[in-house]
């Protein structure tokens, strides 16, 4: 078995009076895609947000590929080239066009020149089935375009693992099949996933793992056929019964 | 606000206003260049004053550039510290915008040409240098405000995004949020700079040679202020009015949501 990716240890967050992790470890092996469960202020975003360091964590330990998650500078943007992440808002830029979008951050951090960062760009685009769209602008797609873009955009840095932050809640029902076909098909690829989601059918199908998450703490992490199958937890089974409703 | 030139449909959004800028600056050029011929024209006391008035136009319009481009500058760092999480750079920042809006610009011209010089006698400047200090430092006080206003409006999300790619904080201030805050503070700058044109005049007070003050004299020196007051107003008209044209070019150029009617 391969060591683990990322370790988590002993992590604790608060904001401000609320505990929203409470002393909580786990870990991610490479090439695994681990998906995050559990009610909301369960602290699944947190989580995942503590991971690239949108939020510090007020103690604990966490590493990433041997780099410890801390404000040294050189480890945080080494750290966050390693990580992409997909947000629930999609976050493109409005002001480039799609192709300026996914293409912007290879040139200016791997100082790639512009026609090879384009061309790069163009492929990561055709693999979400966006290449047609590239010289429009984000206001011009619908979400499920505009999340598609942003999983290229958050490819074209290589990153050895990607983080997504409820990619599917933001969009309109029909949308959402899309963005969970190039998730599939991602993780069918070998790439490493992190996907805090709401999304039962994908978690119990594409996952390799399911992590539950309950009071900030892991209440279950276990293969989705024994998550979803006969389940024992009481905390898992009043949850599955919420969403199942 | 009138919009002068209709370009061909054919032309995208970017080429039209690109054709506008250009119209504008290069009519701009010329006005400034050339002007003195057609005001030749013009009746007593006009015509035999067109130099005068076409020197005044050059000197206001070279206040405007300088203490305009310096001031977009200022504001930038003035609002960067007023946004700053460093308690101390905040401070300053606020400082400076209390200090500069709360005190009269002919106050900040007269203390700047004759105040300055007894405190630092190093910063001894002439007339047409102290005026562009003071004139860039006063819209730089009111650009701050609204490019502060610009950076506050960019959702967080946007700077998560940039910074969860790896981008630095130089880059994620130079790609995503300062382009963005721009294009919400623009018509409030142009605002300022519009301003900051007609305010200009104030220089006079120190002894620049600039529009108003070429006014002043020929309509003291002829007893005709009818004829000196009104040119020179118009020409302050077509100024402001030639500014507003490219300002406008600009913010057409950056709707890329076509939000513009």
């Amino acid at each position: 078995m391969n060591s683990p990716l990322i370790t988590v240890e002993k992590v604790n967050k608060h904001f401000g009076p609320h505990h929203v992790l409470r002393d909580l470890s786990t870990y991610f092996l490479a090439g695994q895609v681990t998906a995050i469960l559990g009610a909301s202020g369960s602290g699944k975003s947190t989580l995942l947000r503590l991971l690239n360091r949108l939020e510090r964590h007020d103690s604990g330990c966490i590493r990433v590929d041997g780099l410890e998650v801390c404000d040294a500078l050189g480890n945080l943007d080494s750290l966050r080239r390693e990580l992409g992440m997909v947000f629930q808002q999609f976050n493109l830029f409005p002001h480039m066009t799609v192709l300026d979008n996914v293409a912007l951050a290879p040139r200016r951090v791997r100082k790639t020149p512009r026609a090879q960062a384009q061309a790069q760009a163009l492929a990561l685009l055709q693999r979400v089935g966006m290449q047609d769209h590239a010289h429009k602008y984000p206001y011009a797609l619908s979400g499920g375009q505009q999340q598609r873009v942003a999983i290229a955009r958050a490819l074209a840095m290589q990153p050895k693992v990607l983080l997504f932050d409820e990619p599917t809640s933001a969009l309109d029902p029909e949308m959402v099949k899309e963005v969970l076909d190039v998730m599939k098909q991602l993780a069918q690829s070998g790439m490493t996933m992190i996907v805090v989601t709401h999304e039962m059918g994908f978690a119990r199908e594409v996952a390799d793992r399911i992590l539950f998450l309950d009071q900030g703490q892991v209440a279950q992490d276990a293969s989705p056929d024994t998550f979803f199958g006969a389940q024992t937890n009481p905390r898992v089974r009043a949850f599955l019964g919420q969403v199942s409703r | 606000m009138m919009r002068l030139p209709t370009w061909p449909q054919a032309w995208n959004r970017q080429q039209r206003s690109s054709a506008t800028v250009a119209v504008a600056s290069a009519v701009l050029v010329l006005l400034l260049w050339l002007m003195a011929t057609p005001l030749a024209w013009a009746p007593e006391p006009i015509g035999n004053n067109a130099q005068s008035f076409a020197e005044g136009t050059r000197i206001t319009v070279q206040l405007t550039l300088i203490a305009g481009l310096s001031g977009i500058l200022i504001g930038v760092i003035a609002a960067l510290g007023r946004t700053s999480r460093a308690i101390g750079l905040r401070w300053i920042a606020s400082f400076y915008i209390w200090v500069v809006r709360g005190t009269p610009l002919l106050v900040q011209i007269l203390f700047v040409f004759l105040a300055l010089p007894t405190l630092v006698p190093v910063l001894r400047l002439d007339d047409f240098s102290s005026a562009c200090v003071a004139l860039a430092f006063n819209v730089g006080a009111y650009n701050a405000e609204a490019i502060r206003a610009g950076l506050l409006a960019v959702p967080k999300g946007q700077m998560e995004a940039a910074r969860s790619l790896g981008l630095s904080r130089w880059y994620t201030f130079l790609d995503v949020s300062f382009p963005q805050a721009f294009k919400v503070a623009l018509p409030p700058l142009v605002n300022n700079t519009v301003a900051l044109l007609k305010d200009s005049s104030l220089a006079y007070a120190i002894g620049v040679v600039e529009l108003t003050n070429v006014g002043n004299r020929i309509q003291a020196a002829t007893f005709q202020p009818l004829p000196t007051l009104i040119t020179t107003a118009l020409i302050y008209l077509v100024l402001t009015t030639v500014t507003t044209q490219i300002s406008g070019a600009v913010e057409r150029y950056y709707d890329v949501e076509g939000r513009q009617p």
